[in-house]
């Protein structure tokens, strides 16, 4: 049994390495972070890392956080789950139980964050997303997630909201029909959901003429393109992904589509589309949880800081959402004074976060853990450049409607 | 639903087929000779694509002349795939899992270089012509598009000519009827499969980079496309190349009509509702075991003498 | 091939002893998670070896079951239902699929049907992405009454672990598996010696189609939130198929090793080497189909007998690996 002999001690050498107990570091706060780095989220994934990580530079350089007189740092324990919703609740589970971390941040895209959402409640602990905002992660009781971009309905109804503002202005007619395509995921349907809500209570602005989902990642659009082509709408909205927004806008215009808007959930303004489209993307909305353009200075601190940081500037919300939630986990950690999971986790419930960079410029969390800001709705504006269209009050120029 | 969107419907799946025939030839040329199914088509196709993205960036070559660049140079890193890896296969006249997986596993290789040297951003190619179109009327057709299509007919036509008419084309089809018989009769085995996998994999190249024109890709761009070039192939019977362009355009057909016109059913009386959009890749699937059930051997089953090496 | 027989070897009882008593020893939660995960890739691995390794008949489209057996149990379990009643359940649902799978697709030979496999899989994953009932694309999650004890799953994915593992050496020395095994080398000869190939089949897989049910009702319960990009996807039935192939095709421990590699040795690679562990695995594979088709296992053997320095004889192991990987020689056809 020479060759049994070589598997079973192999099994256990194995058993044994894992079974080493992690040195337990005590000048050191662990903050777990789950993004992904390969896969179909990897862009978004990496930015968001970056944010944590230029907040964890900055607190780390001023001192880190004192915890009963003693000034301990910050540090980073990072996992790649490769945008696979398995490993991606695994690995939270590994640093939840076995890395000793205070908290977790992870979770982007909804599907990664609803896999990783099961295991804070189970660990206890605190456990923040900065990249899902799908309402049903949070409406299940947990006490240990918390979101730090609003829900996707409120983006829905928002972009509804800025179209209906702009028939009050004149800009549009009333009753124009609107066709929706979206991306079959949580944060679809929620974004139909939320355009539905406001439609219907506001009654004559608009009527839905076509509800398509298509399947994510899909390459060829076409025949969908020409369905919405016979649904003669006069409002194009579509809830995409990066890659998805890229392809279907491509094909969009291939096919000689027009509409008197187009947009595309929450995406618009990045720099990746910028580049595969060229002048395709112009005047293209988007309902973000953060842009660059906000005339706060802290954020334009944190622009330079970025660049300073990473010889670029941020593309679209994904960083600064992950900026302020290290950043609040962070002060909460502070407030409570310990290490203590379930303290941090309370005082994570009633922090407030001012000087945030989102819109409101105070971050705090809701009863069921999710933030309620509202949105910006950008829109691109030829040659490169973005503007802030709604609100009114942090608007940066006007609305172009109909496109041209 | 017009006169006119109908039109623009059969043209749009028209083209959907040319795309499809070209992105599946190159396994079936594989597959017919070696009796390979080669899963790390999907990785060439996407090396096809980055290689028309560098030589767009770094040379400014237009991507139509990057993806006929790239088949003489997938050519040859085929043949040395080959060389390096897929000669050490058995021949067996039915394909093995080891052939499969050998595939595979390169495949993997080929998609984490691909990671290494390219990064997981989408790229795409964008030239002047990528948003333009031709207007007939009120249909619109992408320029892109119909320069795909273009590439992908004189493709089928170049390679049935070399099947039909070259003594390298002879070698492999009768390779392809009996690979026992063709030794005796003096074709060589090793150098013939040999080359056919480098033509398999020169249009494999060729196909990616074309198909870089109009998607964005990312090392994992295979697995839709593998997918689909099975269903064709099996549809067109897996030995053919005009089984190929029958199977594609039976394919696109089926995928762009199934969303856009109201399907029959039957409720308490006939119904008539459209296939919302998000099940039209189990179209192709459903279509794909259908046809292995009724046709074991794919339509070309049914022509089996006439269509076998069209 | 089939030689371990279970009464003789003191070893399997042995380890089996130790993972029932390890959680005496307090190893932590971590530990544990792996060492669940890994006994269910194991269930997944031994079960997809009796079709394809004992029987020959390489199904890429697994994911189906393991799927079906999530969802069965996450619905079941959320509307109430004990685990312990969900998971047989499920485990009839994918013996029903598998039938409804099995029974056109067995007629087809060579690579129609791995191909009818695939487009099988792929067409349920689609199709369970928009079907209401089981939430769409957006996922289903499991509600499980009372707090979350690691125990339980850890038992119960060891039990039936243990259970394959068992079933899987039963049916290697048993008459049904001489006719497997007979299927695979020459399906026709065997029918003229009285097998049924056909029924023999179809019955093989539906045992495989249970385990992997239940190991994917096993996994629903713990991760209590699924969507059919995860369970029913491409990647996963790959995966179910690369551990007895890379562990080692045919026998019954390979698919063991091929388990404990993607258990516990694939989360350490993603972690240290996130970014070139494709490679490493597609090499590892290039290289066990090269150089060695008995898998790791049938390296092992060549180390031991190296080790002991014995005369090289015929591997017992071997022939079969390389039956199912390479076909029958190529002199046959099919």
């Amino acid at each position: 049994m020479n060759d049994k002999f070589f598997r079973i001690s192999i099994c256990l050498i194995l058993l044994a390495l894992l079974g080493a107990v992690p040195l337990l570091a005590q000048d050191t706060i662990n903050i777990g972070v789950v993004m992904p780095m390969t896969g179909r989220e990897a862009k978004p994934g990496l930015y968001q890392k970056e944010g944590i990580e230029l907040a964890i530079k900055q607190i780390n350089g001023a001192g880190g956080i004192t915890i009963k007189g003693k000034k301990l740092q910050l540090k980073e324990i990072f996992y790649d789950d490769g945008s696979d919703s398995a490993k991606s609740a695994a690995l939270t589970e590994r640093a939840m139980s076995s890395d000793n971390v205070v908290a977790v941040i992870g979770g982007y895209s909804t599907a990664l964050g609803e896999a990783e959402s099961v295991m804070p409640d189970r660990y206890q602990t605190p456990w923040i997303t900065a990249g899902a905002a799908a309402t049903s992660i949070f409406s299940k009781g947990y006490k240990y997630t918390f979101g730090t971009l609003s829900p996707v309905v409120l983006l829905g109804s928002t972009t509804a909201e800025f179209l209906g503002s702009l028939v009050d202005q004149g800009k549009l007619k009333k009753g124009l029909k609107i066709a929706l395509v979206v991306e079959n995921t949580d944060h679809g349907v929620d974004y139909v959901n939320g355009i539905n809500e406001w439609i219907g209570k506001h009654p004559g602005y608009f009527t839905v003429v076509l509800t398509e989902k298509f399947d994510l990642g899909g390459t060829d659009f076409s025949a969908l393109l020409q369905k919405v082509k016979t649904a003669r709408a006069d409002i194009f909205l579509s809830d995409a992904h990066l890659q998805d927004y890229i392809t279907m806008q491509r094909q969009y215009l291939q096919a000689g589509l027009h509409h008197q808007m187009i947009s595309y959930g929450a995406r618009g303004p990045e720099s990746d589309a910028r580049k595969a489209l060229g002048a395709g993307t112009d005047y293209i909305l988007a309902a973000l949880w953060w842009s660059d353009r906000l005339p706060y200075p802290q954020v334009q601190k944190f622009v330079n800081d970025y660049k300073a940081m990473y010889n670029r500037p941020p593309d679209s919300w994904y960083a600064a959402t992950a900026y302020d939630s290290m950043r609040i986990l962070a002060q909460a950690i502070q407030a409570a004074g310990t290490l203590d999971k379930t303290k941090v986790r309370d005082q994570l419930a009633k922090a407030q976060l001012k000087g945030s960079l989102l819109p409101g410029m105070v971050l705090s969390y809701g009863p069921n853990g999710q933030a309620g800001y509202s949105f910006l709705v950008t829109q691109n504006k030829p040659g490169d450049k973005v503007d802030i269209v709604y609100p009114k009050d942090a608007a940066t120029g006007p609305a172009v409607a109909p496109m041209p | 639903m017009t006169a006119v969107d109908y039109l623009s419907l059969v043209i749009s799946a028209l083209l959907l087929a040319g795309i499809y025939a070209a992105m599946a030839v190159g396994m079936t040329v594989i597959y017919g000779v070696m009796k390979i199914v080669n899963l790390a088509h999907a990785g060439f196709l996407m090396l096809g694509a980055y290689f028309a993205y560098e030589m767009y960036e770094r040379f400014h070559i237009d991507p139509i002349l990057g993806a006929v660049i790239a088949l003489p140079a997938f050519f040859l890193f085929g043949m040395a795939v080959y060389w390096v890896l897929v000669r050490w296969l058995p021949k067996s006249d039915t394909p093995t899992l080891a052939s499969l997986l050998l595939m595979f596993g390169f495949w993997q290789v080929l998609q984490n270089v691909a990671y290494l040297v390219w990064g997981n951003t989408a790229y795409s190619i964008f030239t002047p012509r990528s948003l333009a179109s031709v207007h007939i009327g009120e249909i619109s057709i992408s320029k892109d598009k119909l320069i795909v299509f273009t590439a992908a007919v004189i493709s089928l036509v170049l390679l049935q000519f070399i099947f039909n008419r070259s003594w390298f084309g002879r070698s492999m089809r009768s390779l392809i009827q009996n690979p026992y018989a063709a030794k005796i009769v003096g074709v060589d085995d090793q150098r013939t499969s040999m080359l056919s996998f480098g033509l398999g994999t020169a249009f494999a190249g060729f196909a990616g980079a074309l198909l870089a024109m109009l998607y964005p890709f990312t090392p994992d761009f295979g697995p839709p496309f593998l997918l689909r070039s099975f269903v064709i192939i099996v549809l067109g019977g897996l030995e053919s190349i005009s089984g190929v362009a029958l199977g594609a355009l039976i394919l696109a057909l089926l995928e762009t009509f199934s969303i856009n016109i109201p399907l029959p059913w039957y409720w308490h009386g006939w119904n008539f509702s459209y296939l919302p959009a998000s099940y039209q890749p189990a179209v192709s699937f459903v279509l794909l075991v259908v046809v292995l059930l009724v046709l074991p051997k794919g339509f070309a089953g049914l022509f089996e003498k006439k269509w076998r090496v069209a | 091939m089939f030689g371990f027989r279970i009464g003789k070897n003191v070893v399997p009882w042995l380890l089996f002893g130790v993972l029932l008593l390890l959680p005496a020893a307090h190893p932590g939660n971590n530990l544990m998670r792996l060492l669940f995960g890994t006994a269910l890739w194991i269930t997944c691995s031994v079960a997809w070896n009796l079709l394809g390794g004992f029987a020959g008949q390489v199904s890429f489209g697994f994911a189906v079951f393991y799927g079906l057996g999530a969802y069965t149990s996450a619905l079941l379990i959320n509307a109430g239902i004990s685990p312990y009643l969900a998971f047989p359940v499920a485990a009839l649902v994918a013996v029903l699929a598998s039938f409804l799978v099995g029974l056109p697709t067995f007629r087809l030979r060579g690579p129609y049907f791995v191909i009818a496999t695939i487009g099988v899989g792929e067409a349920t994953r689609v199709i369970m992405n928009n079907l209401p009932i089981t939430g769409g694309a957006s996922g289903l999650r499991v509600i499980e009454p009372g707090p979350f004890r690691q125990l339980d799953h850890y038992y119960t994915a060891i039990i039936v672990m243990a259970l394959a593992v068992a079933l899987s050496a039963w049916i290697a020395n048993s008459k049904f598996g001489l006719a497997l095994r007979a299927i695979k080398q020459d399906q026709d000869a065997a029918a003229d010696v009285g097998v049924n190939p056909y029924t023999s089949k179809l019955w093989v897989h539906a045992i495989a189609a249970a385990l992997t049910a239940i190991a994917g009702g096993a996994y629903a319960r713990y991760h209590a939130f699924i969507y059919p990009g995860d369970v029913f996807a491409f990647q996963t039935s790959i995966t179910i198929l690369l551990m007895p192939v890379i562990g080692g095709i045919g026998t019954v421990w390979g698919p063991v090793l091929g388990g404990v590699i993607f258990g516990i040795v694939e989360e350490e690679l993603v972690v240290n080497f996130p970014n070139i562990h494709l490679l490493l695995y597609g090499s590892l594979l290039i290289l066990i189909i090269l150089f060695e088709p008995g898998g790791l296992l049938g390296l092992l053997r060549r180390l031991s007998r190296l080790v002991r320095s014995k005369p090289r004889r015929e591997d017992p192991g071997s022939p079969d690996a390389e039956q199912v990987l390479w076909g029958s020689g190529g002199a046959q056809g099919h």
